[in-house]
This record gives structure tokens, sequence and C-alpha cells, in this order.
């Protein structure tokens, strides 16, 4: 399973178009945002909005890595038939799951580590050195729901449906999460909304750190209930992956 | 009723399940699959034993596809049993046990031949080497391709390689050479007689008699979802006769003409006979000796496909 986990991060690495998608995105909209608005007095987070960006396109990027690695990738394997082919192997379609879910999850770091290092070469962004590691570990692992959100959309929609589907999930769940701007501006029902979204909590679990603070445990239950439902739901329609033919 | 020729005591000998066939690589009782309206597995029920090659011979929507993905535990049967080495298909697939090529068999995208086989092979305990799998699906060379920049025949032996290098007991082939040209399938052929050489079991499906009549110990011949024939090569090409002789006659005593050596039925349309023929030279030679008044002789082949399609209006009569 292991080399199946590799082969598939392998096959991500090496599709450039991808890459540039995932990591160059967010890197683009770093530098857009945290030049326009530049004033904190925009910000609400308590940190320099640099800081506050910075975090907020680094947990933009990794979402989408993860969204789009997880589900249209997956929806195209079903219908070329490579899952059905690897459903003759030894591999469990349990560890088939598992392994695509830590693969979409590795697909997280790209863009985290390339947004920061431009926040911190361009930007001049400096924080205590043990919270970059925790940083990128902790926004890493709070994709953990969007790569399950991902085995969804793929294993219900196929190829261009997945594509569409993913891309509207990305940029609804950035927009209402206050990734783009903060949720205050949203109209305050809309709030509600947003603060049971993943990525709004993704974004607070990053803010904590930058402030130097601990996590608040609140964050960290709603991702987890999010992968919850979401895996939940990945396995009741997951037979559609094996028993159909695309 | 069934024409199944054990049945009907044709010289088809039967090998199909018995209740003390026990320790059969592949054991299918009366196994249906309906696909909504669709019947396409009717009450099929066979037997592969160890080491056997067999051939599932039948036309375009005779079940044959649907037949092995239930082998190989892809979809699940609507009524009936599958045993594959004593246990359910899905749990011999698990223990390596068995190994397909199918037709739909995709690959992953954007990764190397080579890649993809040293991960497959990964998954096995006891797998083939490399080198050797490379060598019978005469794969040489192409190692660094991307799998998605193969042509069709170096796709389709891309899936032999996969199906192969577990080592499985049981290779489960689904139109195998489809996409192969004369020469590959030959070469492919040659491939699959060292396999069965070490004593492993080949069951693979194929449009084409004279594959299925080269290769194959015994033929299982499938036509609308049912086994409407089960025997060796040369008595299913016996039962089923694929020449026919068409003459003209003033008195077309159908029930004598069926009775000539070599013969196997005959029809008449007016003076017009139709004498469908298993050995089309031994039929002709007693036909112009007994009926000195036929005329306007001619002989054909005629295609498999018909020749399913009068076996199975026996069935539907």
């Amino acid at each position: 399973m292991l080399k199946y986990l590799a082969l598939e991060i392998r096959r991500s690495i090496r599709d450039r178009r991808y890459l540039l998608l995932v990591a160059g995105w967010p890197v683009a909209a770093y530098l857009l945002f945290s030049t326009v608005f530049g004033s904190a007095a925009d910000r609400t987070e308590g940190l320099a909005p640099t800081v506050e960006i910075m975090v907020a396109m680094a947990s933009f990027g990794a979402m989408g890595g993860v969204l789009m690695a997880s589900g249209p990738r997956l929806a195209m394997d079903r219908q070329l038939g490579w899952l059905r082919q690897l459903r003759l192997t030894p591999l469990s379609p349990a560890r088939i799951l598992a392994a695509r879910l830590m693969a979409a999850m590795a697909l997280s770091l790209p863009a985290i580590v390339l947004t920061f290092i431009v926040a911190v070469l361009v930007k001049g962004v400096s924080l205590p050195l043990w919270e970059w590691p925790l940083l990128v570990l902790l926004i890493a692992a709070g994709c953990l729901p969007f790569a399950a959100i991902g085995i969804v959309v793929g294993t219900i929609a196929d190829g261009d449906g997945a594509q569409g589907l993913t891309m509207v999930l990305y940029l609804v769940l950035a927009a209402l999460g206050g990734l783009w701007m903060p949720v205050q501006i949203l109209p305050s029902p809309l709030q509600t909304v947003a603060k049971t979204l993943p990525s709004y909590h993704l974004a607070q679990l990053g803010w904590h750190i930058a402030r130097g603070v601990a996590p608040a445990l609140g964050d960290g239950l709603v991702l987890l209930a999010w992968f919850a439902g979401a895996a939940l739901l990945a396995v009741a329609v997951s037979r559609r992956l094996t028993l159909r033919t695309a | 009723m069934t024409y199944h020729p054990s049945a009907t005591g044709s010289p088809v000998a039967s090998r199909s399940t018995s209740p003390d066939s026990g320790d059969d690589a592949v054991r299918v009782d009366g196994v249906t699959r309906r696909f909504g309206a669709v019947l396409a597995v009717d009450n099929v029920s066979l037997s592969v034993g160890h080491g056997e090659t067999i051939a599932l011979l039948g036309p375009n929507g005779a079940g044959k596809t649907t037949t092995i993905s239930m082998l190989l535990g892809l979809s699940a049967p609507d009524s009936g049993r599958i045993e594959i080495f004593g246990s359910t298909p899905g749990s011999a697939t698990a223990h390596a046990n068995v190994g397909a090529m199918l037709q739909d068999g995709g690959m992953m995208p954007g990764v190397l031949v080579g890649e993809l086989l040293a991960m497959v092979r990964s998954l096995y305990e006891a797998p083939l080497a490399l080198g050797e799998v490379v060598e019978i699906a005469q794969l040489g060379g192409l190692e660094k391709r991307r799998v998605d920049r193969l042509s069709g025949g170096q796709s389709q032996r891309l899936r032999l390689a996969m199906a192969l290098v577990g080592d499985p007991r049981l290779l489960i082939l689904d139109e195998p050479t489809a996409a192969m040209d004369v020469e590959t399938r030959r070469g492919f052929w040659h491939a699959m007689e060292g396999f069965t050489e070490r004593g492993r079991t080949i069951l693979f499906s194929t449009h084409y008699l004279e594959e299925a009549d080269v290769a194959a110990d015994r033929i299982v011949m499938m036509a609308r979802g049912r086994v409407v024939a089960d025997g060796t090569p040369s008595a299913i090409k016996d039962s089923v006769g694929l020449r026919v002789i068409r003459f003209t006659t003033e008195h077309a005593a159908i029930a004598e003409l069926e009775t000539l050596p070599g013969a196997v039925s005959a029809s008449a349309h007016g003076n017009r006979v139709e004498l469908r023929c298993s050995n089309s030279d031994s039929a002709l030679r007693a036909l112009i000796a007994t009926r000195p008044d036929a005329h306007d002789i001619e002989v054909a082949g005629i295609a498999l496909e018909d020749a399913f399609i009068t076996i199975t209006d026996g069935i539907a009569a």
C-alpha cells in the first residue's frame, strides 16, 4: 500500500499544470491581497495583514490542492477503469481509499510551503521559529475533511462534473469561510453559516498559532466532525467505485 | 428444457458442474444476473478443473463479460453461487489466487510502465520477477514509456503483465487478444502455454472459434446469457455445423438428408435445400452419390454468430 501511496504522490508531482494551479494561485493571491489590503485597520484577527493573509492563503491553497487531488482525480480514475483494475489486486477497497486520502493530503504541502516562503522573502514576514513547522503541520492536518469531501465528489460525479463541482465547492468554502475577506463583512445570517464551515476553522487554527496561542479545541472538533461526516458519506457511496463500470 | 449436448445425447462430453467436483478451480452454480429487464446471465453453471484452459466462446452480448465480472467479484450474482478455489471470488482475489485482464481495465495515468508494474508487484507476497513478466508480456523496451502513451496492443500487453505479476493460480482473461495483431496474438498464446505448463488454470473469453480451438482444452459456449454447449473443441465444432451445402432438388426429403454422413440439420424453402454440416466434404460426397438430381450445389461457411443463433433458436423452440 505504501508503494501505491508513493506512486499516487509521484504522479501528482509530475503534473506541472496541476502544481502551478494549486501553488501558484494562492501565492499570486497572497501578493495581491497583502499589497492591496495592507492596512491593519482592515483586519480582524489581531495580526499584521501580511501574516493574517499569509495564513489565509496557505489554507486556501492547501484546501484547493487537497480537493483537486482527491475528487476530480478519483472521478477520472473511475472512468478510465483504473479503479476496476486496482480491485483485481489484493489491495482492499478500504486501503485503496485510505491511500488516496493520504496522497490527497500530501498535496496540501506545496501551497503552504510556497506561500510561507514568498511571505518571508517578499513581505518580510517573521514569526518565532517554532511556529513555522507547527503552522505547516496544522494547516495540512486540518485539510482532512476536504480529502474526504473530495472522495465523495469523485464518487458521485463523473469527469468534468467532478471538476466543476470541486471548483464550486472550493470557491464557496474559501469565500464564505473567511479566507478571502473577514467573515465580519458578510450579512449576519451568512456569518452564522460561515462559522460552521471547515474552511473557517482551518484558518482559525493557523491564526491561533500565528498569534502565538494554543489552537482552540473547538476548531479541531468542528474539522473532525466534518471529516467524520464526509467519510461516512464516502463509505456509503463508495460501492459505486467498483461495482459499476463508468 | 435447455439444449445441453450431454443431456440430449450428442457426442459432446459435458464437464459441467457435478455434485462431486469439490476440488475444482472454478465452480459456478445456477448463476443469474439481470440488468434491469435484460437477463445478461441466465442460470449458468460451469466448472473448471485445475490446470485446464477453458474458452468462454460466444458472440457479443452472450454474457461472457458479465460472467467474468462475477467470477472476479466485481459484481455479485442475483442468484446462484460462485466458488474460486473453494472460497468467494472476492477472497480469492484478495489472497492473490486470481489474476485477471479486463476489457475495460484502465491504467493509472501519468506513471511509467515500469513504475506501475513494480507497484502492482509489491502488492503480492510471491510475485514473479519483474524481468520475467516483462518478457512474457513482450513489454521489453517500454518500461520507461508513460502508460497513457501506449498503443492499444501495448496497453493490452500491460494488462496481461499486471494479471501475471502476482503469479496467480488462476488467470481470467476477457477477450485478451482483441486489440492484438496476428503476430502478437501468436506470441501471446505461446506465453500462455508456458503459464499452463506450470499447472496454472486459465479461463478466457473470445468470439473467435479458431482461437478457442487452438488455445483451449475445453470450450464453454454461451449465447444469450446461457451455456449452450460445453465440450472439447472438436466435439463443439462437430455439433455446431459450421458449413452449409445449398442445392436444388425435386423431392426434398429432409429427414433422410439429415442422416447423411457429416450432416447436422437440413431445411427446405420450396425446392432449395440447406444442409448444415459438421463435415461438408463427406456430406457432399454422400449427397452426390445418393441424390443424382441435386443441382446448383454450393458450399459455404457460416459465421459463428449464425451458428449461435441456430443453437439459441433451438433453446427457444
